[in-house]
């Protein structure tokens, strides 16, 4: 452990001192209001984004293009194109499900838990986070719907009485899933949404074409920027966040019945709704620095998006991976101590048998990896962090793998055993899944402000009646006592 | 909306526990002495080889074991966390969890006893003979002595390490002590996490060697934290009703007590459901035995309880802001949730102990007072001369200040 070091930082963008006698400054480089407006929005209102946006965004679109190519041949072939076989019936679809439902779990958790815990750096951050999430989330709703093989009965879903009035298995944790990720979307795009209105006003209020003023005129809702307006943004916003916090683990919680309710060894354990939720929170928290780490360099934005946040997250992501490994720990201890030799077996099995491989990859990426992030020096360095995050990307992918594909292909019965490996059709949907993810991410940062300028603002040491960066209380509380006169001194 | 905030002054506000310390020290050890003399006076009587008496003890030693350690929780992850809003209560979680050294002594009656009170020792089980074989490499006494010992080296060593850091930056006003304690809150905690997982198998789930649950540390560790913010709730009305600190912690604080009971309340049923409902989907005898047992002979009532006690009814009732700022009803549920904590463990041992009779047994009482008259003298001993507050904390104007939006 490193010494404490009461120096001040050196580098003007290095907000990361661990003295507590100073303040930290979220926002660097002197920026005041207009400043930040001006940064934030010239990126959505740039009439000619860089060739390189283009570019990327042509290849995403392409990849787009090929999922949903990929998706018309399955349906039109039906599921054997993939690979799946008896016994692995659930595989890469499964997977990615998991994989990108986990990934959209980190911008709820920054805008409605870390504002219900006053972590006032969230304001940087959340507005891309949330974007994240609602299009990770769209990744993730594709693959159930596809995987039901029959594509014309998918709102048997629902729960609505199908054309011979059977109702679904309200028993069915599948069911729950439709249940769990349609309120985790609409509750995602609602507060991202709200929480955008002030922004989307300043937008409108900035509008050179008539196009823009009347479309931001429109999502707006009649913005003013009152005080009742703020009043009652501000209730809201709350309200949502309480909303928001529970979903946020209901959502992985109720994705991880569908294993554990299972009588699968390896997959029923009572550990796996908090170790699918801490999971999720390390996943999506790695691919939000995947890509902020790279967006607050190409668009200018390291004075808003600092160290100090970084550091914050890798912290996070440190503390999720640590739960994680946790989990993994207490599950092979279980497993050996239940006495039950089939659930003995299918942990050696994850460990040593054929699929070892994926099992090592897990293991390093997601419980080694993360341990990086006690070194400060690791947690402050962008290209360190950035390859630890890809690390993480890649591990939590392979939990899914291992947890679904080696327990279905080894389970009670030796002669039903099999080995389960994708088909060019399974890769081509995975990676056609994240030409979506970068299109839409590419499309929100060319239309939309990717920082939430209006809540940026309040953390900035002008917006405080001692012109300190610490405020007293909670932020949004702050702004109701800027307009009056300021205190004496205490 | 509330007025604009004015920063308390402290001046003149009693910091020390002074004439109150002592009488605490002496009213508390008596009813310590009397508690456990009475228990042992009807244990010897029972002529079960103390094992009646050991279950008691157990019962009442899991419950203040928990709420000593959701305090070296709250001390830790405050300064993980760099919190600011905690540092005038700070003090009283850290003398709450410096009576971890307390308990540290009071678990060798336990150990003691171990023998006649966990089944897989004492042989007094259904559970087959291979299974117990099986899982002799871990559940013996000699490692379960080396267990505790490793528990209590890391829980007490940490509690006592952070509480005289902070009692000594009262003095030094060394912003450094504070940075030292944040720097290694992190390993503390991950050694935390792993040593309650494992003492939670010892002291709880080993009571039934058959059963297992992946999830009955975290389960455990809620409780505890749901315990520690109430006692911490009643700890700071009883100073305040003193004199002490009455300037220093206000409905902000209250507040956020409130919030944090509310918030800890909703994870521990959170937990609590997981590990039913995946027990009872999967329906596998050797795991649903263990809830069986809690749901027949008059045990299911008490099941009850819990889910409309521990949960539903506080979830309700804290639910609303006015009743987190209400000094008398956050009081109330304070007092409450303890309650409904040592029903929670009463639920979680007793059933293995007393399968078919889940009433009261005189001596569950008289252990819990014997604990809880030696847990009072003993939070008083440390409190004692030192200062109720982290007078000097770089953070404490903030703290001082702090408002709820």
């Amino acid at each position: 452990m490193s010494s404490p070091d009461l120096r001040p930082p050196i580098d003007p963008l290095d907000n990361t001192s661990d003295d507590p006698t100073q303040p930290t400054t979220l926002v660097l480089g002197g920026h005041d209001f207009t400043s930040v407006t001006d940064t934030v929005a010239s990126i959505a209102e740039n009439p000619n984004p860089p060739r390189a946006w283009y570019i990327a965004f042509a290849v995403t679109a392409s990849m787009t293009a090929m999922l949903f190519a990929m998706i018309a041949y399955l349906i039109v072939t039906g599921v054997g194109v993939w690979g799946l076989n008896n016994p692995v019936g659930w595989g890469w679809a499964i997977v990615n499900f998991v994989f990108w439902v986990g990934i959209g779990h980190a911008g709820t958790l920054i805008s409605a838990i870390l504002f219900l815990l006053r972590q006032r750096w969230r304001t940087s951050i959340n507005r891309f986070a949330e974007a994240m999430t609602i299009f990770a989330v769209i990744c993730a709703g594709i693959f159930p719907a596809i995987h039901v093989g029959r594509i014309w009965v998918v709102w048997w879903l629902f729960p609505i009485p199908n054309y011979q009035l059977v109702w679904p298995n309200f028993r069915s944790p599948l069911l729950w899933d439709v249940f769990a990720v349609g309120t985790y979307m609409t509750v995602s795009l609602l507060f991202w949404y709200t929480g955008m209105v002030p922004d989307l006003a300043t937008l409108r209020d900035r509008a050179q074409t008539k196009t823009r003023a009347i479309i931001f005129g429109i999502l707006a809702l009649g913005w003013r920027g009152s005080h009742r307006h703020w009043h009652r943004y501000e209730k809201a916003y709350l309200i949502l966040a309480g909303l928001a916090t529970p979903l946020v683990l209901s959502v992985h919680s109720v994705v991880s019945f569908d294993f554990a309710v299972a009588q699968l060894p390896g997959w029923h354990t009572t550990i796996f709704p908090p170790y699918f939720v801490a999971g999720a929170i390390f996943s999506g928290f790695s691919m939000v620095g995947t890509l902020l780490v790279p967006a607050r360099k190409w668009f200018g934005l390291k004075e808003f998006i600092t160290l100090h946040h970084l550091e914050n997250m890798n912290k996070i992501i440190l503390a999720t991976g640590s739960m994680v490994g946790f989990a993994y720990a207490t599950e092979f201890f279980i497993a050996w101590y239940g006495g039950n030799p089939a659930e003995s077996f299918a942990f050696v099995n994850r460990a040593f048998g054929p699929y070892a491989w994926a099992y090592w990859i897990m293991v390093s990426c997601n419980v080694i990896a993360p341990q990086f992030f006690w070194s400060k020096r690791v947690r402050t360095n962008t290209v360190a962090m950035w390859i630890l995050y890809i690390f993480v990307n890649i591990g939590m992918w392979f939990e899914r793998f291992v947890i679904t594909v080696t327990s279905l292909s080894r389970d009670f019965l030796p002669s039903s055993w099999g080995y389960y490996s994708p088909t060019i059709v399974d890769i081509l949907t995975f990676v056609g899944s994240f030409g979506l993810f970068f299109m839409l991410v590419l499309l929100f940062i060319r239309f939309l402000p990717m920082l939430a300028m209006a809540e940026v603002k309040t953390v900035m040491p002008v917006a405080h009646v001692s012109g300190e960066s610490k405020p007293i209380g909670d932020y949004h509380g702050d702004i109701h006592i800027l307009p009056k006169a300021p205190k004496e001194a205490t | 909306m509330s007025q604009p905030h004015v920063m308390p002054s402290l001046e003149g506000e009693k910091l020390t526990l002074d004439e109150v310390g002592p009488r605490i020290l002496i009213g508390g050890s008596i009813l310590g002495v009397v508690g456990f003399a009475a228990a042992i006076a009807i244990g010897v009587g029972r002529n079960d080889h103390l094992a009646s008496l050991g279950w008691s003890y157990l019962l009442n030693f899991a419950y203040f074991l928990s709420l000593s350690l959701g305090a070296l929780f709250f001390v830790a992850v405050g300064h993980l966390t760099r919190a600011t809003w905690n540092v005038v209560s700070r003090r009283i979680g850290e003398v709450v969890a410096v009576n971890l050294v307390l308990m540290a002594v009071m678990a060798i009656p336990l150990m003691l006893m171990a023998s006649r009170v966990f089944p897989w020792a004492s042989g007094l089980t259904h559970a087959p003979e291979e299974l117990l074989e099986h899982k002799r490499p871990f559940l013996n006494l000699p490692f379960f002595y080396l267990r505790w010992v490793v528990y209590f080296a890391i829980w007490a060593g940490y509690a006592v390490w952070f509480w005289r850091q902070s009692v000594a930056q009262d003095r030094s006003g060394d912003p450094r002590i504070t940075m030292r304690m944040e720097s290694r809150a992190g390993l503390s905690l991950l050694l935390f996490a792993l040593s309650v997982n494992f003492a939670s198998f010892d002291l709880l789930m080993s009571l039934d060697p058959t059963w297992f649950s992946t999830i009955f540390g975290p389960y455990y560790f809620a409780a505890g934290v749901v315990g520690f913010f109430s006692l911490l709730t009643l700890l700071t009305f009883f100073l305040q009703s003193q004199g002490r600190l009455t300037r220093a912690i206000h409905v902000e604080h209250y507040h956020d007590y409130g919030k944090l009971m509310f918030a800890f309340v909703f994870f521990w049923a959170y937990l609590a459901f997981s590990q039913y409902m995946l027990i009872w989907y999967a329906n596998i005898p050797e795991e649903t035995a263990w809830l069986l047992r809690r749901e027949e002979n008059g045990w299911g009532w008490i099941g009850l309880v819990l889910v409309f006690g521990h949960f539903l009814v506080p979830f309700a009732g804290l639910l609303s802001r006015f009743t987190k700022r209400l000094r008398a009803t956050l009081f109330l549920w304070a007092l409450w949730i303890l309650v409904m904590h040592w029903i929670d463990l009463y639920w979680v041992v007793m059933p293995e102990i007393r399968p078919l009779d889940p009433g009261l047994d005189s001596l569950d009482l008289l252990c819990f007072l014997g604990f809880a008259g030696f847990y009072a003298a003993a939070l008083s001993r440390w409190a004692g001369a030192h200062s109720l507050l982290p007078e000097r904390d770089p953070r404490l104007q903030d703290a001082l200040a702090f408002e709820n939006a």
